[in-house]
């Protein structure tokens, strides 16, 4: 154990605390700043673009998640294939993002397999207006992009969490419901849905966790630089490191701790109410 | 309860039905998701000049789209046989995906076992306040910890050291996490009855611990497997020359124009991958479950 402890404490929590010293301090002269580096964050435009796109990647991607995983786990909970249908859900947690990115490359392409695959459709109906390939990495469509290939990696993760979530609900009620006429949409809306408020707290939490962690893959798809619309917190912090700007890198990631420390103390602190 | 059994319904009775409606949505999903998969082989297999030729527009040498061929008009192994025996830059970063996940793995196990059975078995005064932080911790990005990580490789002077990237990902909690799940889930009368036998505490770890927990150990194996075999912030972050890069990051600076050779290591970077997740799969889908457990 203090092995274990004691090097948690040289690489992350003293670290840590270090950061939080320096964001306010100078970088260079460690003179004191107070909280000059943060007025610096606070000012610096592509700080207020990133937080924007961070925030409306999240509005998006969250509910969109929960909402395809738990469907998808409404349909299989009583599948007799559920187990192989998980396998194939699961399956992108397993692919390296190197090697979906470099398929991704092939695929949104001004003249990729996409647009190629859309152009093809569009010519046999005479009546959709000509159809000219989209640059899905250089427009709008890039959030859309981002977005798609989150949904992909982490369908399969939220649709477990949500079985084990279902599993959970006790069944007698819903067949004592069922023996008493209940439809489906009433034993959705009276049985299933209260009982899976607890879960669905948990896997809001996380899926807000795993659009940060998310980054690996836009990073490899559009590089430090990419389309304003998916400019996001960690190009930022990135950016700043590879630039050496310690002194508001500091600020900014002790600002974004303490974000994602609101979401994980909730998040503690549902899971310990369930034990109640 | 295993998720194992939840998934198979071992364990509730429940009723199995077969939706027609269901199964066919839930097939177009799965061939949705499979559908990226699909086109690797096209690409690993084909010579390098149908390559050329299906991605010509890509290439910015043809007008029109690029045209894929899932199997191959001209299969060949020129790819592979490139990599394997023209490409010493291969092995060499080959082997440092290897040893880098393997010196984290054995790490991880090493300092992640005590710690995760001191939190099962003990209590200790502060140990829920240190297991809150572990927790915490675990769920941080790691572009948090990018500054924090960077100061203290800088003052060891390991900054450019492969040890910068194994030696913060031994000491990471979230295997501790997942391990100590599988520790709760055995039975504490269990553990009473050996302590009340006379059992050492040594003993109990290893005669009961062990064998009893293996799930949460697997879980956590295949997790930080999965997670290591696909580094990409940590080295970009903290190796400076190339030849220390394990593939997960060189795969991705290949030139679109070498897009054969870049698909083989594709699949020579998917195989293990695969192959754990086919071995490790109801160890995963139990360790996802304790993320989301309650206690």
């Amino acid at each position: 154990m203090l092995p274990g402890f004691a090097g948690v404490l040289v690489f992350y929590l003293l670290p840590f605390l270090e950061v939080v010293r320096r964001s306010f301090l100078k970088s260079g002269n460690n003179a004191f700043v107070g909280v000059s580096n943060y007025q610096t964050v606070f000012t610096n435009n592509a700080f207020l673009l990133a937080v924007r796109n961070t925030a409306f990647y999240m509005a998006l991607g969250v509910p969109i998640l929960m909402g395809i995983s738990l469907i998808l786990a409404l349909l299989l909970r009583n599948l007799v294939l559920r187990r192989k249908f998980v396998s194939v859900m699961l399956l992108p947690m397993a692919v390296p993002a190197a090697v979906m990115v470099l398929v991704l490359r092939i695929l949104i392409d001004r003249q990729g397999l996409i647009n190629g695959i859309v152009t093809g459709v569009s010519e046999k109906i005479a009546v959709l207006p000509i159809f000219e390939g989209i640059d899905y990495l250089n427009s709008g469509w890039a959030l859309v992009i981002v977005l798609c290939s989150f949904l992909w990696k982490n369908t399969g993760y939220m649709v477990i969490l949500w079985l084990a979530g279902l599993s959970a609900l006790p069944k007698e009620v819903e067949e004592a419901a069922k023996v008493d006429g209940a439809n489906r949409w009433q034993n959705w809306h009276y049985i299933i849905r209260p009982g899976l408020s607890g879960t669905t707290f948990t896997i809001g939490m996380l899926s807000v966790l795993q659009i940060f962690k998310s980054y690996r893959e836009v990073w490899m798809v559009a590089g430090s630089y990419p389309q304003e619309n998916i400019y996001f917190l960690q190009h930022l912090l990135q950016n700043w490191y590879l630039k050496l700007e310690f002194d508001r890198m500091a600020a900014l990631t002790v600002l974004l701790s303490l974000v994602l420390l609101v979401v994980c103390l909730c998040l503690q602190k549902r899971l310990e109410q369930n034990i109640r | 309860m295993g998720i194992t059994q939840i998934i198979s319904g071992k364990l509730k009775k429940r009723k199995k039905k077969n939706s027609w409606l269901a199964t066919v949505i839930c097939f177009l999903m799965a061939f949705i998701i499979c559908l990226p998969l699909l086109m690797i082989p096209g690409g690993a297999f084909a010579d390098s000049s149908e390559i050329r030729q299906m991605l010509s527009p890509v290439l910015g040498e043809a007008k029109g789209y690029v045209d894929w061929h899932i199997i191959p008009f001209y299969p060949t192994l020129e790819h592979f046989y490139r990599l394997l025996v023209a490409s010493p830059a291969f092995y060499k970063l080959f082997w440092n995906t290897v040893g880098m996940t393997a010196a984290i793995l054995v790490g991880q196990l090493l300092v992640g076992l005590p710690s995760a059975w001191a939190f099962a078995a003990f209590q200790f005064r502060g140990r829920d306040f240190l297991f809150g932080l572990y927790v915490i911790l675990m769920l941080l990005p790691f572009q948090v910890m990018l500054l924090p990580q960077y100061i203290v490789l800088q003052k060891f002077e390991l900054y450019g050291n492969p040890a910068a990237v194994i030696l913060p990902a031994v000491f990471s909690t979230f295997p501790v996490f997942i391990m100590y799940r599988g520790f709760t889930q055995i039975d504490s009368e269990i553990l009473e009855a050996a302590r009340l036998d006379g059992a050492g505490e040594m003993q109990i770890f290893l005669r009961i611990g062990l064998p009893l927990g293996q799930m949460g150990i697997r879980a956590a194996m295949v997790l930080s497997f999965l997670e290591y075999w696909n580094l990409v912030e940590q080295p970009m972050a903290f190796l400076e020359e190339q030849k220390d890069w394990p593939l997960s990051l060189y795969l991705p600076q290949l030139d679109i124009a070498q897009a054969g050779f870049a698909f083989a290591v594709s699949v020579v970077v998917l195989i293990p991958a695969l192959f754990v997740f086919a071995l490790g799969q109801d160890a995963l889908e139990e360790g996802i479950t304790y993320i989301g457990m309650k206690e």
